[in-house]
């Protein structure tokens, strides 16, 4: 069972106003609700990213509309539900009728990147709007000029796919196929396409039966009050962990790196402002810029939750009253984190929002130092595609495994290995190998845990991963996305790294027994005979790596997961035996003294 | 039944159950504290516990049984304990890291709690050794073996003292050779060790999966290997004429070396027995579709059965490993009789899944407890005897109970102990609730087309409650609910799955060739260890399932199918048998789109006599076993109501009690909710139904 680390042990106090005990089973239903949506998506879901990958996300929201559940999905899609249901619901004001089915993935109305396609169905009893059930997934296609989405070379936001603003495509009941026809024409790989539509829709309603029946049990009324309840309860909780941090302001800068684009680094600045038991967030970002990593406001709601969450680590179920006390000032309109049309965008649930993550993590910190988990390795990945003569028929898809990063080490513990990225914080999935050769003309030579890729701590950031493919016999297009590919993946109290090289992604290409080391978003044509090898970062460590206690360092050694030299540069430990991992105790001491001289 | 007995052993975390049947159709239940450190030990005291009732001795009781079987929770405890043995990995070079990997995942979608543990890994990173080998996905080798990288991990492994070891490559599922010329080599060189090949143990799509199950059964092999060897020389020195059988989480009986060689299948044993228990005891009254609930000190165990065919899960994480072969679907929660009440950082009621266990146990055990538990709720609300459990043998002690409840739940929630007691019992129904639709409506299942059993001591305290709640009209609730494990072994029958994989699209007649051939093939290799086994092939039954999906889905549907030559003709049946199951699930199809298969088992019964149902006479009539009454709750406001208490050992056949009432029998208590009925039936279950309103 999940244990929060709030400084109050105490629950926060409650004036009871329902019945504890419904309240209590109200929960239990809406969990289990979402539980089902989730399952039917993962189980009907075409395309890899969706099904092998849980790239997608399933929400309960009232009628208002606030989100009365969040379900344990990927945290990139959740935060930007929260304002792209309001956006969806406002459109259609007025408008919206049993039997209706919207459909939505414009960022201007607060969507993430257009290639995660939402949709919305409300829910009526007794001809009353009571909720909305509500998913998003990542398709594989979105139409545009370069397969998968990710275009480096967009300009603007028209060169990356289809914008779709909420649009119905059941009214009042009637499917308007026309519509969805002049969609799925736009889109490549059609079939996976629109298998995946009626997996989103299938969700929907598995999740409007139960909530029926939910409303048939103990009627609207009582319901209600329970998810008003509820949302208070997250409220007041979210409100005590605040409390308990010392009011003032504290400020966390990232860097994001230049990727390729050629403008150079740029700092993300989040500026914590605790007063008793409220929290401001005021985000600072550089002017938008024409690539790819601009982020609108509803995708950068979900970078800044989730640096949130690095701070309060409370265990499910999440609902929007966590959040009634944490108001977000994005920055300036027409920034990197606020980005307005025509700004692309399709790196943005990884490019930028880790960086925001990381800035607003870090104020935390500063609020509640030895508290705050390191970061996580940011996501460095790439998309294929190609023709599969075995079928005959174009193939294109996102390579989750090739954005699978070491987790962030924790004041408690190691970071688990190869369970990023920072977005996805170990939802993701990245699906079996033998599963991806069946589905793609590809081999995967190799997918594996990188030695020396976990940060240097107390607690050592997990491993991040390699993934290594070559095409089966035509050649293949391959397209990189990501960062974390010169700065490695932020420590935590006083966690740095000697050896910084091993710690960050890349692609190594191997042509001819040539290895190219990328380190830019690029597309890249690999032919067969040629290996692609797509490196991710590992996470960030927790406390003075010369803290680290030896013997768990040489168990790590034994393992693969440190070389000599790493134990030496990461670690101050000296080893005089290769084979039998001998550690020289003196020169590991005379060594560690020096560092930590050094480091002072 | 050919001989006197038939005895069946089931341990489990607490107790081990010995089952009696005899040829009059009479049924016998004892139990005996488990003695995890040695099994053995708990079954010399069980035996000793029959001699003294039945003046008969060890001996003699074992050399006229038909059949002894064990139900063993050996395997399952060396999982949950890290204690199997010392195991290497050899695979594809590249791939030495899948299991831990693990598909880039953390089991419970995304958590922010900073102490939830990575996974153990059963076989650690320098003990799992690449080969250079590569075998694509049509089956064909791209790399062949270097056979000198496997010589070099033997050697390695040698040097580290490995007792045990997994091949598992990747797609040997379409092309094994190189891994079966990797385990002769193991073998020539580690001729001690026990080897265990994926393509053999598992040949199915999927190689985490597959290698993660390898490792697995590699890891238990030596050690169920053990457990084996000294339950088959015990039984042998007590003149046992048939070897011993042991139970296997796939709901069926397997000879000792095949439980050895596949230790892996007997990870989760003791609850897998419930379906079929719970079949046999529905039958008189025409029903075959089942839900099964078991409820003991520390958790609650559910299976469903539906038209007699129970629930499967294949490529599930247990206990945080992954696992391909077939087990009997339980789902399993932290809600038994110890199960502790507590209010959470929100404020909310939660019940369980900490225990207390049996040490301290419950607060009115008064063996130190002060948590309150279910037991505890269930002691306030007039549910069970304040003088005592089983018979008096176990006193409970009020006071704490009412002490527990009130400080901890009624206190901090403002309500009264009596409000707070029925809020736990309501919630943990609730958790019970959410867990049979786990099993019921996330498989396509309307629970309320079934019969639910009750199995476990503490069941039958919260089964009445828990129909209401899920719209269920009737239960079957046996005398021998708490052994009923225990008795679900004693009839069950000889079970083995057999799989193939065959990843075809369903558009041409070469690949319904293919399947069919599958099928016949391994069809035919089961016939062949079923009659090494002495059955004769008028005792063996075949049934077969095969999954599919729409093209490009990843995830597949298994679908039920009957024995018949698969063809142009015949595969539309399956096609629309999938196309329903589909509709069932997800609440659509695509009949216009191609479909494909994945995966394809069959499934092999050696089919075992089963002993006489037991029978009870006619008895007294309820007035006449009356014993008394006491103030029991049964609604939200906390009021009690005088309600009746009856001694079920004394009630008769056709025996007919009008709830609120509640039940005393030997070894558990059942209450029967305001609006219900019970009525003992001849066979030895009450049939407990909701009266019309």
């Amino acid at each position: 069972m999940a244990k929060s680390k709030s400084k109050s042990k105490k629950p926060a106090k409650r004036t009871p106003k329902v019945d504890p005990i419904t309240l209590s089973v109200v929960r239990g239903v809406l969990e289990t609700t979402q539980r089902e949506m989730t399952l039917s998506l993962e189980k009907t879901a075409r395309s890899s990213v969706f099904n092998l990958a849980h790239d997608y996300s399933t929400a309960l929201f009232n009628h208002t509309p606030e989100m009365i559940l969040q379900g344990q999905d990927i945290p990139i899609h959740l935060g930007s539900l929260i304002p792209a249901m309001k956006a969806v619901s406002s459109y259609f004001d007025g408008d919206i009728n049993p039997g209706d089915l919207i459909l939505h993935n414009d960022p201007d109305y607060a969507g993430s990147h257009i290639i995660d396609l939402c949709m919305y169905k409300p829910v009526f009893y007794k001809g009353k709007h009571v909720f909305w059930t509500v998913c998003k997934g990542h398709l594989t296609d979105i139409g545009g000029p370069v397969p998968a989405g990710y275009n480096p070379d967009a300009k603007e936001i028209f060169a990356e796919g289809l914008r779709i603003p909420p649009i119905k495509i059941w009214d009042k009941g009637v499917p308007r196929d026309d519509i969805v026809n002049m969609l799925l024409t736009n889109m490549r790989a059609r079939r996976d396409q629109e298998g995946d539509f009626n997996a989103l829709i299938g969700a929907c309603q598995v999740g409007e039966r139960n909530l029926i029946a939910l409303l048939d049990k103990y009627g609207v009324k009582q319901v209600q009050t329970c998810i008003a309840e509820l949302l208070d309860m997250a409220d007041r909780h979210m409100r005590s962990l605040i409390g308990a941090v010392k009011d003032g302001t504290y400020v966390g800068t990232a860097i994001l790196e230049d990727a390729g684009h050629g403008f150079g680094d740029f700092d993300i600045t989040a500026t914590v402002t605790i007063k008793k038991d409220t929290c401001h967030i005021a985000i600072e970002s550089p002017p938008q810029i024409p690539y790819f990593i601009n982020s609108y406001e509803g995708n950068s709601y979900s970078g800044v939750y989730l640096g949130l969450m690095m701070f309060a680590q409370l265990p499910p179920p999440y609902n929007e009253g966590l959040y009634r006390g944490v108001t977000v000032d994005m920055g300036e309109y027409g920034s990197l984190c606020n980005a307005k049309p025509p700004a692309p965008h399709m790196n943005c649930t990884t490019t930028p929002m880790e960086t925001l993550t990381d800035a607003v993590r870090l104020a935390f910190e500063k609020a509640a130092p030895s508290q705050v988990s390191a970061s996580w390795g940011h996501a460095n990945g790439c998309n294929i595609a190609g023709w599969d003569t075995r079928h005959d028929e174009e193939y294109v898809t996102m390579v989750l495994a090739s954005i699978i990063s070491g987790a962030g080490a924790t004041p408690e513990q190691d970071g688990w290995h190869a369970c990023g990225p920072e977005c996805c914080f170990g939802a993701l999935t990245s699906g079996d190998i033998e599963l991806l050769e069946y589905s793609y003309p590809i081999i995967i030579h190799q997918y594996s845990l990188m030695i020396d890729s976990g940060g240097a701590g107390k607690f050592r950031g997990g491993s991040g991963t390699c993934w290594e493919v070559e095409p089966l016999d035509k050649p293949m297009t391959l397209i990189t996305f990501g960062e974390g590919r010169r700065i490695p993946a932020m420590g935590a109290a006083g966690a740095a790294s000697g050896m910084v090289e091993q710690k960050v992604g890349r692609l190594e290409i191997t042509r001819n027994n040539k290895v190219d080391v990328i380190k830019e978003n690029v597309i890249e044509t690999i032919n067969p005979g040629d290996k692609a090898a797509n490196k991710n970062p590992g996470g960030g460590g927790f406390g003075n790596p010369l803290e680290r206690p030896v013997d768990k360092i040489v168990w790590d050694m034994k393992n693969g997961l440190v070389s000599v030299n790493g134990a030496k540069e990461d670690y101050g430990v000296v080893i005089t035996d290769e084979e039998t991992l001998q550690v020289d105790l003196k020169a590991t001491e005379k060594l560690r003294a020096e560092l930590g001289r050094k480091a002072a | 039944m050919r001989t006197q007995y038939r005895l069946g052993i089931d341990a489990g975390g607490t107790f081990t159950d010995f089952v009696l049947a005899d040829q009059s159709g009479k049924v016998r239940l004892y139990k005996a504290l488990s003695t995890p450190a040695d099994p053995t030990l708990a079954i010399k005291n069980g035996l000793a516990l029959i001699t003294e009732d039945l003046g008969v001795s060890a001996e003699d009781i074992v050399s006229q049984c038909d059949l002894c079987i064990n139900g063993t929770t050996v395997g399952l405890n060396a999982l949950i304990q890290h204690t199997g043995a010392k195991t290497g990995l050899i695979c594809t070079a590249g791939h030495e890291d899948s299991i831990e990997i693990r598909l880039g995942h953390k089991e419970d979608g995304y958590r922010y709690d900073a102490q939830y543990p990575p996974a153990v890994m059963l076989v650690p990173r320098y003990l799992r050794k690449g080969v250079n080998e590569r075998v694509i996905s049509d089956g064909s080798v791209r790399t062949p073996m270097n056979e000198q990288d496997v010589r070099d991990a033997c050697e390695h492994f040698l040097s580290e003292g490995v007792e045990t070891v997994a091949v598992s490559f990747v797609w040997s599922v379409l092309n094994p050779a190189h891994e079966e010329r990797a385990g002769q080599i193991v073998r020539e060189m580690m001729p001690d060790t026990v080897l265990t090949v994926g393509s053999q143990l598992y040949p199915q799509v999927r190689e985490y999966t597959r290698t993660s199950t390898a490792i697995t059964n590699a890891y238990l092999a030596p050690i169920l290997k053990k457990y084996v060897d000294s339950i088959d020389d015990y039984f042998q020195s007590l003149g046992a004429k048939y070897p011993v059988r042991y139970f296997q989480s796939n709901g069926g009986l397997a000879v000792g070396q095949a439980m050895t060689d596949r230790s892996v299948y007997a990870i989760n044993s003791g609850p897998a027995s419930a379906p079929t228990a719970g079949l046999y005891v529905a039958a008189p009254f025409k029903k075959n579709n089942v839900i099964t609930v078991d409820m003991g000190g520390t958790s609650f165990d559910i299976t469903l059965t539906k038209d007699g065919v129970t629930n499967l899960n294949k490529n599930i994480d247990f206990l945080r490993y992954r696992i391909g072969v077939p087990m009997i679907q339980v789902e399993t929660l932290g809600a038994g009789g110890g199960s502790i009440g507590r209010i959470d950082e929100m404020g909310l009621l939660q019940m369980g899944p900490q225990s207390a266990g049996a040490e301290p146990g419950p607060a009115c055990y008064d063996q130190g407890g002060t948590e309150p538990t279910v037991s505890d709720a269930n002691l306030v609300l007039g549910y069970l005897n304040p003088d005592g459990l089983v018979g008096g043998r176990l006193p409970l002690d009020s006071d704490k109970a009412h002490a527990a409840v009130k400080s901890r739940i009624a206190d901090p929630l403002d309500l009264s102990v009596e409000q707070a007691a029925y809020g736990m019992f309501t919630i943990v129904n609730s958790n019970m609730v959410n867990g049979i639709r786990r099993v019921s409506v996330e498989r396509g299942y309307d629970p309320r087309d079934f019969v639910l059993v009750g199995a476990g001591g503490a069941t039958a305290a919260h089964i009445t409650a828990i129909a209401e709640e899920m719209g269920i009209d009737m239960i079957v609730l046996p005398k021998l609910a708490s052994g009923l494990c225990a008795f679900g072994q004693i009839i069950s029958d000889v079970k083995y799955n057999y799989m193939a994989t065959a990843p075809v699209r369903l558009d041409n007649t070469a690949a319904y060739q293919r399947i069919d051939k599958l099928y016949k093939e391994i069809e035919a290799q089961g016939v062949e260890h079923l009659v090494a086994d002495g059955f004769k092939k008028s005792k063996i039954a075949i049934s077969r399932s095969i999954e599919m999906r729409y093209v490009g889905q990843v995830h597949e549907c298994t679908v039920e199918i009957d024995k018949f030559a698969i063809n142009s003709k015949s595969i539309e049946r399956v096609k629309e048998a999938f196309h329903q199951r589909h509709e069932q699930l997800y609440t659509y199809s695509e009949r216009h789109n191609d479909v494909e298969v994945v995966n394809i088992e069959s499934t092999l019964y050696g089919l075992v006599d089963k002993p006489k149902p037991p029978r009870i006479g006619k008895g007294a009539s309820p007035k006449k076993a009356l014993k008394g009454h006491r103030k029991a709750i049964f609604s939200a406001n906390g009021k009690a109501q005088k309600t009746p208490v009856y001694d079920g050992g004394a009630l008769g056949a056709g025996a007919s009690i009008k709830g609120p009432a509640v039940i005393e029998e030997e070894t558990t208590t059942i209450v029967v909710q305001p609006g219900w009925g019970a009525k003992l039936d001849a066979n030895g279950s009450y049939i407990i139904k909701r009266g019309k309103k």
